[in-house]
């Protein structure tokens, strides 16, 4: 298979970067994953969607809006009614996901190469992305797992919470190297690290 | 302001696009009475109070709501998927 | 005399010496120091010239309210005018000047308009500079003329030129409680919030949390006030619940609670830290707020009452008791309420003189008497403060009998004092909840206006809500040692002495608004509270008339002789103080605003490509190559398409997913012509209309499979057509089983066009054949190039044999330098923009240059996409009689007979005299085109292909261009197509 470029390569410099006066409260990271695919489904089949995704990743969704699930290897969560993101490590899970659909259920669109997935994580994950988003990242309202669909000026972003102090977001292509310098500059007060 | 996406919970009205009003009705695609459509295109009611619209939660789920705002004072009185309204 | 330092108190550490310069000269000051309280400890009297009369003006006020002393604040090439002094924190090597002044501040030539008298009373402009009836400078015309002349000689201060290079952020943040002000209320609503467990954020806006105590003589608990401050706040900062925010003002209350709030950063420091941000602009979402937002003093109105060295109060008693600075060395009070009583103590205590107490009152409380006992100086009750003197200083007051209201005839008494303290009772700062209420509530005890009744869901606490003293602040369960005077003013808020000729008066000290001002507004008829601020411009300063709106009303209703609640007060709007446009702006502005690169974007820099910014959206313009013109580069590329080959980068086109069992009926909806009988594996050109019957945009649909269709947009329109498509399937056909979702990222696009364009696919792709059978013109099919997956389609934008050539965007620059190393033998050309334009004028493709949101199908001549077997958003009313109506403009071509460049705009006409006549459109775009060997153009144009062959003018009066054109098709170039059917 041919690499897939990152669209941040060139702005992309790993290390410690920023005031480093306490160290680095905030890594930052491009997660590549291999599969980026969006589920959507017919009214009425949200919960054989769902079932599809277990089937197919072993991930377990429940029926609440921005319900998630993660594990090593992958991630899913609802984004928007009848909608969800899958993403995965393995390349060609969407090809594996068209299989299975059939016509009843939904739709699969593969999204592996239009979305940039960024990993901010740290003590100041949730403060960095309080500059950027309208949306209560404090654990209680944002919960482990759980994701919303948000929006920076034109930036539409998807948000996982991977972990107390861990958020991923997926980012159009296009607009994530504009994202990235903003992020970078902004972690600068806190001291950062590229991973 | 904000507007309670039934999907995203409250959310700031940045997120959102007004997609126009609400009360409107299109009229059957085959019709060609003039009137209805010009009624459909361009009159609207500029409700003082309780105003029945259309807003996307374009900086969200995207979901087109229908919602009923007061233009008095900006409060929400409800909001609903609109394809689950419109049907 | 002069103000100066304290031999000793204050909360400034006299250990540190900072140096600042105003005007140029060197000064110091302290850590802990104010400018304004520096510049008094340097003696400076004088800080500025008023707004109109150019007069001296010295320091008033020690909080934001600050109407004089307002500086323009110099770091490197950049000046922030208007701040005041008593907000700036002192730093080493600030650097600051004063405004309003020419050629310097203690020799004004503009000082003469003070000698003009009456000249500049309320409305002297707008009567003034109306001019004559008739002639040159006739009505307004007038005042455009002499407004810059104004302007210069009134004013502010001086914004600089330099771009600003501080770095702005936004934050959002979400509490239970948000706390506004931390004098003892906000402390104690804090400590109690915190302690129910609620997440708390605390704000305010001056460097240091505790509002009063820091300057009231008040014990709590058996402590000093200021040692509980210190102890409640460490408690507070303790608690992981609790945020504090210091030097950050609310500034606004919008729906939802919603606050908008301004943190200066950075503002103290000579230069951010790395990374900080010099301002953070927040806005804060909170369950419930309370405002303990305390209150203003108000100043008395009397002649000569804005001489350098009369101040409030309150306020001269902060500078002694917090900034160690005495205002003075020989002080007068005038009040008309017992608290500056307590100012007269505290200033004593600091080693002041007290000469007088002059109340216009006759009898005062027992605090207040044995408290003007212990300050020393003679006690004037039944006094007013008359006139006053100095030059640039106050020297001497006059005092007389006042009663019942007036000024009594009689003998008047003279102080020699160098600072006159006032308090003319005290305003609550209502402003936030002004912005979230009813109308404020008059209160007859208080004298002032009270909160209103909310709106939303706030509290307020202490002196916000009248409840003045420090023990009703801090509740029962705290004691609180401290006289117990009472702050009911008398009613009074102006002096008039009666007989004699008598100084201005002023009301609003920033925009020199004075009492006679007012009263010219009410002979005029200017009454109500709206107009009479409109008139007289009282209360429209930076300061927003924080201490001047209430003295102005009262002497309004004075005027009218109705109670003041009567003549009402106007409503506060946000900001409750100036909040700077780069803190608005943040990071929507400069470097970090979004911006959107292709895939290839790297590479078309490295090639030299002049970058054109469409939309976010970043794009070759040209590859220049060293020395060309951008015509030179362009005519290069486009004439290397039609003699070769060139690449394009199309990656910036709208590209939506339309998916599911109703994805044809969809389309055949909104496109004016049919998509359910397209094969799949083919494309269609489409047209979608707006349901008025107006063009909104166009491009090609791809079926790749049954249910599966990409639909391609343009650049532009790319956002709105997703809109479009998701309302009419939310709001119109629920019914309809589609899904559109957004992957103009997930495909990079790269157009190759030109005679070879079929040789450099066959060098390259692997897996499928892209000979005429295999893919025939508006055919699809797939392969590889150089490993990566490709999907080809046979089409043309600039009329050559064209393919768009689509893969993985992080493919995209792969699969590109596959391309460009296949093209390689046939000279490919990598083309941008304005070849690209060049190439569709020629062929006379329509783009959003004349699908400009009035044009109809039928205007640009492509009825023969309306389809005639089924409806569509639009087909309604595509054929109402204004869009088919005969005058309406059309599109044509244009070839300009002169050889020189025509211009997008520019109007066709069909007479060219001395001055041009008769417009029948105008150019919608233009180039030079190689294949013609002239300039030509688009253009929309009255009558359309009725005009081919007839003679016209080109007309662009901005740019000076004039000459003949002809009219003719807008299909200059191959008009059958034979070429990219080829």
């Amino acid at each position: 298979m041919v690499e897939i470029v990152s669209p941040l390569e060139p702005d992309y410099h790993r290390g410690a970067h920023g005031n480093r006066d306490g160290g680095s409260a905030v890594t930052l990271s491009e997660t590549q994953p291999g599969s980026i695919v969006q589920l959507a489904a017919w009214p009425g089949q949200d919960g054989a969607m769902r079932a599809l995704v277990k089937t197919v990743t072993g991930l377990d969704l429940d029926a609440a809006p921005g319900a998630g699930a993660v594990d090593e290897s992958s991630a899913a969560f609802g984004f928007a009614p009848g909608r969800w993101l899958v993403v995965d490590q393995i390349e060609g899970l969407a090809e594996t996901l068209r299989e299975k659909i059939g016509n009843d259920l939904g739709t699969v669109c593969d999204l592996s190469h239009g979305r940039t997935a960024i990993a901010v994580e740290g003590e100041k994950a949730e403060r960095l992305l309080s500059k950027f988003y309208a949306l209560d990242f404090s654990l209680a309202a944002f919960p482990v797992a759980t994701a919303k669909s948000t929006a920076h000026h034109d930036v539409f972003t998807l948000i996982q919470r991977t972990g107390a102090d861990r958020f991923d977001l997926y980012v159009y292509r296009s607009f994530a190297r504009s994202f990235w310098h903003l992020l970078c500059a902004s972690a600068e007060e806190f001291g950062y690290t590229v991973e | 302001m904000l507007i309670p996406c039934p999907y995203c919970g409250p959310r700031d009205l940045s997120e959102f696009t007004y997609q126009g009003d609400a009360n409107r009705t299109r009229p059957n695609p085959m019709s060609n009475d003039q009137s209805a459509w010009n009624a459909y295109v361009y009159e609207r009611v500029n409700t003082a109070g309780d105003h029945r619209e259309f807003w996307q939660h374009s900086g969200g789920c995207r979901a087109h709501l229908a919602v009923v705002r007061s233009t008095l004072t900006h409060e929400i009185k409800s909001v609903a998927f609109a394809r689950e309204v419109a049907k | 005399m002069s103000p100066r330092r304290a031999h000793n108190g204050g909360r400034i550490d006299r250990s540190t010496t900072l140096r600042f310069t105003f005007d140029g000269t060197a000064m110091t000051g302290h850590a802990g120091d104010t400018l304004a309280s520096a510049l008094l400890a340097n003696g400076i009297s004088v800080v500025g010239r008023s707004f109109k009369y150019h007069r001296p003006r010295g320091v008033f006020s020690a909080g934001i309210e600050e109407p004089n002393a307002l500086v323009t604040v110099i770091k490197g090439k950049l000046r922030e005018p208007n701040i005041p002094a008593t907000q700036i924190e002192l730093y080493d090597g600030l650097a600051v000047e004063s405004q309003n002044r020419f050629p310097s501040l203690a020799f004004d030539f503009g000082a003469a308009n003070g000698l003009a008298g009456n000249l500049f009373a309320a409305g002297f402009y707008y009567k003034t500079f109306m001019g004559p009836v008739a002639g040159p400078l006739k009505g307004t015309r007038f005042w455009m003329f002499c407004e810059h002349f104004i302007r210069r000689a009134a004013g502010l201060g001086r914004a600089g030129h330099e771009p600003d290079t501080d770095r702005y952020e936004k934050m959002y943040g979400f509490c239970d409680v948000l706390v506004v002000g931390s004098g003892p209320s906000g402390l104690m609503a804090a400590k109690h919030a915190a302690a129910t467990g609620k997440k708390v954020f605390l704000a305010e806006q001056e460097p240091e949390f505790g509002g009063s105590l820091r300057w009231k003589s008040a014990a709590i608990d058996g402590r000093p006030a200021a040692d509980w401050v210190a102890a409640t706040l460490a408690d507070l900062a303790a608690l992981p619940n609790v945020t504090l925010l210091p030097r950050t003002t609310v500034w606004g209350y919008y729906d939802d609670n919603a606050l908008g709030a301004l943190e200066r950063v950075a503002d103290h420091k000579a230069h951010a830290a790395l990374g900080e941000p010099r301002q953070r602009h927040w806005t804060i979402r909170a369950k419930d707020v309370v405002l303990a937002t305390g209150a203003f003093e108000r100043p008395i109105v009397f002649p000569g009452n804005d001489r350098p060295g009369i101040m409030l109060a309150a306020a001269a008693a902060r500078y002694a008791t917090e900034f160690g600075v005495l205002p003075g060395e020989r002080i007068a009070i005038f009040a008309n309420n017992d608290s500056a009583y307590e100012a007269a103590l505290a200033l004593k205590d600091a080693g002041a003189e007290i000469a007088a107490i002059i109340d216009v009152r006759a009898g005062v409380s027992i605090a207040a008497r044995e408290l003007a006992r212990e300050a020393g100086g003679e006690l004037l009750l039944g006094y007013a403060v008359t006139n006053t003197s100095g030059a640039r200083r106050l020297r001497e007051i006059e005092v007389q009998a006042f009663a019942d209201g007036k000024v009594k005839d009689g003998a008047t008494r003279a102080f020699a004092v160098d600072c006159l303290a006032v308090s003319g009772g005290w305003s609550p700062a209502i402003h936030l909840a002004s912005q979230a209420g009813h109308a404020p509530q008059w209160d007859e005890a208080l004298q002032a206006f009270l909160p209103p009744a909310p709106t939303q869901p706030w509290t307020g606490a202490g002196a916000f809500t009248g409840a003045y003293s420090t023990s009703a602040a801090l509740g029962d369960d705290i004691a609180v040692s401290e006289p117990e005077i009472e702050y009911e003013p008398a009613p009074v808020f102006e002096i008039r002495p009666t007989g004699k000729k008598s100084g201005k008066a002023f009301v609003d000290l920033q925009h020199d608004v004075t009492a006679s001002d007012i009263r010219l507004a009410h002979r005029e008829g200017f009454q109500s509270v709206e107009h009479l601020k409109r008139y007289t411009t009282l209360g429209m300063a930076t300061d927003q008339g924080k201490s001047s709106n209430v003295p102005g009303l009262a002497i309004m209703a004075a005027a009218r002789g109705l109670p003041i609640p009567e003549v009402g007060t106007t409503r506060f709007r946000p900001p409750f103080s100036a909040v700077s446009l780069g803190a608005l702006a943040a990071d929507r502005h400069g470097h970090f605003k979004p911006e959107r690169l292709t895939p290839m974007h790297d590479w078309h820099v490295a090639r030299g490509a002049r970058m054109y910014a469409a939309g976010l959206w970043y794009r070759p313009m040209i590859y220049g190559t060293g020395g060309e013109t951008v015509e030179q580069a362009y005519v290069r590329e486009a004439k290397a398409v039609r003699a070769s080959v060139g690449i394009v980068d199309v990656s910036t086109l709208g590209k939506i997913a339309v998916q599911g069992p109703d994805a044809a009926e969809l389309l055949d909806r909104v496109y004016t012509n049919l998509f359910s009988t397209l094969p799949v594996d083919k494309a269609r050109y489409g047209l979608m209309l707006r349901e008025e019957g107006i063009a909104f945009d166009d491009g090609t649909t791809w079926r790749l499979g049954e249910h599966d269709f990409l639909m391609t947009t343009t650049t532009a329109n790319a956002g709105k057509v997703m809109q479009h498509l998701e309302h009419y399937l939310d709001c119109v056909w629920p019914d309809l089983r589609v899904h559109v979702t957004s992957v103009t990222d997930e495909w990079a696009g790269a157009a190759v066009a030109g005679p070879n364009a079929r040789h450099v696919l066959e060098a390259c792709v692997e897996g499928t054949a892209v000979d005429n059978d295999a893919l025939p013109f508006m055919g699809i099919v797939r392969g590889e190039i150089a490993g990566a997956p490709v999907m080809i389609c046979r089409l043309s934008f600039s009329g050559e044999l064209a393919y768009e050539v689509y893969c993985g965007a992080g493919h995209g620059q792969h699969v590109w330098d596959a391309l460009m190393n296949a093209g390689q033998q046939f000279d490919i050309v990598p083309y941008g923009l304005e070849a690209l334009g060049t190439l569709r004028i020629e062929k006379g493709h329509v783009t959003g240059a004349e699908i400009d949101g009035r044009t109809s199908p039928r205007d640009l001549y492509l009825d023969w996409m309306l389809s005639k077997k089924k409806p569509y958003v639009g087909s309604a009313m595509v054929d109402r009689e204004g869009l088919v109506a005969a005058d309406r403009v059309r599109l044509v071509g244009i070839v300009a007979l002169e050889d020189r460049p025509l211009q997008g705009g520019a109007h066709i006409v069909e007479r060219l005299g001395e001055e041009p006549r008769g417009s029948i459109g105008h150019i919608t775009a233009f180039c030079f085109s190689p294949a013609l060997g002239k300039y030509i153009a688009l253009a929309l144009v009255k009558g359309g292909k009725a005009r081919h062959g007839q003679r016209a003018f080109v007309s662009d009066p901005v740019r000076n261009r004039y000459g003949p054109v002809e009219i003719v098709s807008h299909h200059f170039f191959d008009p059958e197509g034979s070429r990219m059917h080829g």
